[in-house]
């Protein structure tokens, strides 16, 4: 029997679950994709610190995959056991988790060769093309992996919603919705426009998060020892952090906005916080989505209540994804450009640029590694709970009011035998949160081992 | 044409094949590693703690690969046969959740400390904490075992007939009472002490190609041993385990014996009729064994590197023949019913329910219920061949990636 507490508190511990195995593969694309970034300067210039850095960040993605995969096996677990319902409808979503198995053995298997070939293959360019292979594994399963995420927010064409409940009726007393496409051919919808847009800001997300942790760090030990590698490293990666939010928040960022206003004008007034019923003008979101003045939107209380997301989405959108985005675009061009630039400045009249660096740099070593951690979260929030109580969400237009918004009752999808208790969640969450201390503990002593540098 | 239950089957098999050497070899080292070290501190000579250390590092290497397949067999189960995946999922979830909470969240973070722990611990301490990592790590076969023993003899089921249910029925589980299933005793002690003896055999293989290191002898040696004891052990629990099958799952023994077992009734012939004959399963299987037991016995005399790999080649199929056989002989079911519900439910709903209940247990209906996947494949079969050339390009990487780590073990 579903009850609210049990649904609650399995959405709870689902949650932290996610978010850290999120964190984890996310570490993983950013510290992959340094490691060959730095292999691929040290190959064109001979620079024998950017191939220290390179094996480092090989090393380092190598132990926080294999603790992501672990964590993998848990999350993948956790859906059979507490929303087994949901594997039901996996059956429809098989082809992104099918091409995913190809990624995953991908990086399973050739990351380690990567490791292993480190110096072992004559031709750089050819371990560099084996790092690739590698790359391309973890970068694969992302894609399919957020392409099915991506169709929980919004049902991807073609898709549609099989309700037993409706006519009350089930599978085995447990089954109660399934997935149907409407021809076989669209499976291929998985991977439409909208799930692109989705992907790829998660993408962006997950590479802007873990290269702005390093950062942090980076920045830290720069204002220690001031030596050169920390400094070329913060060169490469500052502002190409700015450029790569910019990038989110502008680029994918309005796409995914447009597609919110399309598919789920209900997460859109949770989104942007439209406390009112009916329809009204915001100027503001109507310029930047329609470019006009004048557009109105439907409120969050045009909805019934039990359809509404919680309300501390508005502020995970605003406070925490949006404006702690723009801290963390404002702080790596800010270092970016003075580390690059610093010399030149003035002839820019930029001059006072240089007064702020060194207190950019003291402030960003903490500030930008958790204003990339808070917006990150706050975009998960968002676009997560923003659909809650539904998934597979989309909306259709209703003359008489509202669009009427339509998927599947988040409810429906879990265990109905699942008994969990206080005292369990409470394990549990101790458990989620600690694993992640496995990957930060065998990086620690990896650096230690290796004196900060890979030898 | 492949039809979705032999994709399914077939993927799954693979998946399956290619998983289970792996972790029976991370069973039987994570059992042994404990007694090497012990026998190293009784002995006072620290070739035995060398030893310990180079099977540790060979167990992390497999303990990944096992792991990642065990994932891919995870994900063909959802996408293939989504509808049973549910339904297992929902009604045996204390079993998945212990065994991850053994397999995940005990087990790998004790692996780390196992590892932090080399020298650094007393030797006591540090074998304690192999004995206890072993504990943990056999709860994941003695909670998957349960599945498997539920999958050919569903003990503790009952069906509910149900107007509502798009099945026309509901099915309900009392997980304790499924503990009490015949088939799960010997099935999950063959399989603890079948992994042991596998282990010992890819002990022996891998010390006699790396002939050079110092503990190398030890290590044929203790291999050879585990081998010799557990494999017979692993023989009487194997045949336990057919004879419960010959008593209690119809198609399996039906497709592993050649014929119907004596106490089918006949009037059930048509319901129980396996889709492969396996028959000679069990006898590769013991031929298999026997060559095996002649190998280990002339490397226990001889260094020879390609007898060796006659040892390997024949433990790793004969692990793959002797579980493969026993997953394919439950076709066409994914669930074999059993034979007393099956005359109970005609006896108390009629023969129609009952076709039913089998029917809805069979792979191509769990198959087909939504798999889209095998109607794109079939529409699309280069998607089939690249999978197909995929895989095979992944196994071979497999074993290079895994004959590496103990070349890069053996080096350092």
């Amino acid at each position: 029997m579903v009850t609210p507490t049990i649904l609650l508190l399995s959405r709870v511990v689902s949650a932290v679950g996610i978010l850290v195995h999120i964190s984890l593969a996310s570490s993983f694309l950013g510290t992959i994709a340094l490691a060959l970034l730095f292999e691929f300067r040290y190959l064109r210039g001979g620079d024998v610190d950017y191939m220290k850095l390179s094996r480092k960040f090989a090393v380092i993605s190598t132990i926080i995959f294999g603790v992501g995969a672990a964590y993998g096996t848990l999350v993948e677990f956790g859906l059979v056991t507490v929303w087994s319902n949901f594997i039901a409808l996996i059956g429809a979503l098989a082809l992104p988790f099918f091409l995913e198995l190809f990624a995953f053995l991908f990086e399973v298997v050739v990351l380690p060769l990567y490791l292993y070939t480190w110096n072992k293959v004559k031709n750089g360019w050819v371990h560099f093309g084996i790092g690739l292979a590698a790359g391309f594994g973890g970068f694969w399963s992302a894609y399919n992996i957020l392409a099915v995420m991506a169709s929980l927010s919004m049902l991807p064409p073609g898709l549609e919603i099989v309700s037993l409940a409706s006519v009350k009726s089930s599978i085995g007393g447990a089954i109660t919705y399934l997935l149907e496409w409407q021809k076989p051919s669209d499976l291929f919808n998985m991977y439409w426009w909208g799930a692109n847009v989705f992907i790829f800001h998660g993408i962006f997300a997950a590479v802007i998060l873990s290269w702005s942790i390093v950062a942090g760090v980076y920045i830290r030990r720069y204002l220690r020892e001031n030596d050169q590698m920390h400094l070329k490293f913060l060169k490469n990666t500052s502002l190409t952090i700015a450029f790569l939010t910019l990038i989110e928040g502008l680029v994918i960022g309005h796409y995914q906005g447009e597609l919110v206003i399309q598919f789920d004008p209900l997460k859109l007034a949770a989104l942007e916080g439209f406390f009112w019923s009916g329809l009204k003008v915001d100027p503001l979101i109507s310029f930047v989505a329609t470019g006009t003045f004048n557009h109105p939107f439907w409120g969050l209380f045009s909805w019934p209540s039990a359809l509404r997301p919680p309300f501390y989405v508005t502020y995970a959108y605003i406070v925490m994804m949006v404006g702690f985005g723009i801290v963390l675009g404002i702080l790596t061009a800010g270092i970016g450009i003075y580390l690059l630039f610093g010399g030149r400045l003035a002839s820019f009249k930029l001059g006072w640029l240089n007064a702020l660096g060194p207190y950019l740099l003291k402030v960003g070593q903490y500030l930008i590694p958790v204003s990339a951690a808070i917006a990150s979260i706050g975009g998960a929030l968002s676009a997560e709970s923003g659909r809650f109580p539904l998934i597979f969400v989309s909306s259709v237009p209703n003359s008489a009011g509202p669009p009427t918004v339509t998927g599947i009752p988040v409810s429906a999808i879990l265990n109905i035998d699942l008994s969990m208790p206080y005292w369990l969640a409470a394990l549990l969450l101790i458990v989620e949160l600690s694993i992640p201390f496995v990957a930060i503990y065998g990086i620690y002593l990896y650096s230690r081992r290796s004196g900060g540098d890979a030898q | 044409m492949i039809g979705s239950a032999t994709l399914a089957a077939d993927l799954i098999t693979w998946a399956f094949d290619v998983h289970i050497p792996l972790v029976y070899t991370v069973l039987g080292l994570l059992w042994t590693m404990p007694f090497v070290e012990m026998k190293g501190v009784k002995s006072g000579n620290t070739e035995y703690f060398r030893l310990t250390r180079s099977m540790f590092n060979y167990m992390i290497v497999v303990y990944a690969m096992g792991g990642v397949f065990g994932t891919i067999i995870t994900v063909f189960l959802a996408g293939l046969m989504p509808v049973f995946t549910n339904l297992a999922g929902y009604m045996l979830w204390p079993v998945w959740a212990l065994a991850i909470v053994a397999g995940v969240l005990i087990t790998i973070p004790m692996i780390g400390l196992y590892y932090r722990t080399f020298e650094r611990w007393s030797h006591r301490r540090h074998i304690a904490l192999g004995l206890i990592i072993a504990v943990s790590a056999t709860i994941i076969p003695a909670m998957f075992r349960l599945v498997f023993a539920y999958t050919a003899y569903p003990f503790g089921t009952s069906v509910i007939p149900d107007s509502s249910s798009a099945i026309g029925f509901d099915l309900a589980v009392n997980v304790y009472t499924a503990f009490e299933n015949p088939l799960y005793l010997p099935l999950f002690l063959s399989t603890v002490f079948a992994s042991i003896a596998f282990t010992g055999i890819m002990m022996l293989f891998g010390y006699t190609l790396s002939s050079n290191s110092s503990h190398s002898g030890l290590g044929r040696e203790i291999g050879s041993r585990l081998a010799l004891v557990f494999g017979p052990l692993y023989a009487v629990t194997a045949a336990w385990y057919l004879f419960e099958v010959y008593l209690h799952s119809p198609t399996i023994a039906w497709s592993l014996f050649g014929r119907p077992p004596s106490n089918l009734n006949s009037v059930l012939y048509a319901v129980y009729r396996p889709v492969y004959n396996l028959s000679w399963d069990p006898y590769a299987v013991a031929i298999l064994a026997a060559v095996e037991l002649a190998v280990i016995l002339y490397l226990t005399r001889h260094t020879n590197r390609a007898i060796a790999w006659i040892s390997a080649i024949a433990g790793i199929a004969m692990v793959d023949l002797a579980e493969g056989g026993n997953l394919l002989a439950h076709l066409p079911y994914a669930v074999v019913p059993p034979q007393s519900l099956a005359v109970q439910l005609i006896h108390q709903y009629g023969i129609t329910f009952a076709i039913t209940v089998a029917k809805t247990l069979q792979v191509s209906t769990l198959a087909t219920v939504l798999d889209y996947l095998s109607i794109i494949v079939n529409q699309m079969p280069l998607l089939l061949i690249f999978s197909v050339a995929m895989f095979l390009f992944f196994n071979v990487l497999v074993l290079g990636v895994i004959y590496l780590a103990l070349q890069w073990r053996s080096t350092k």
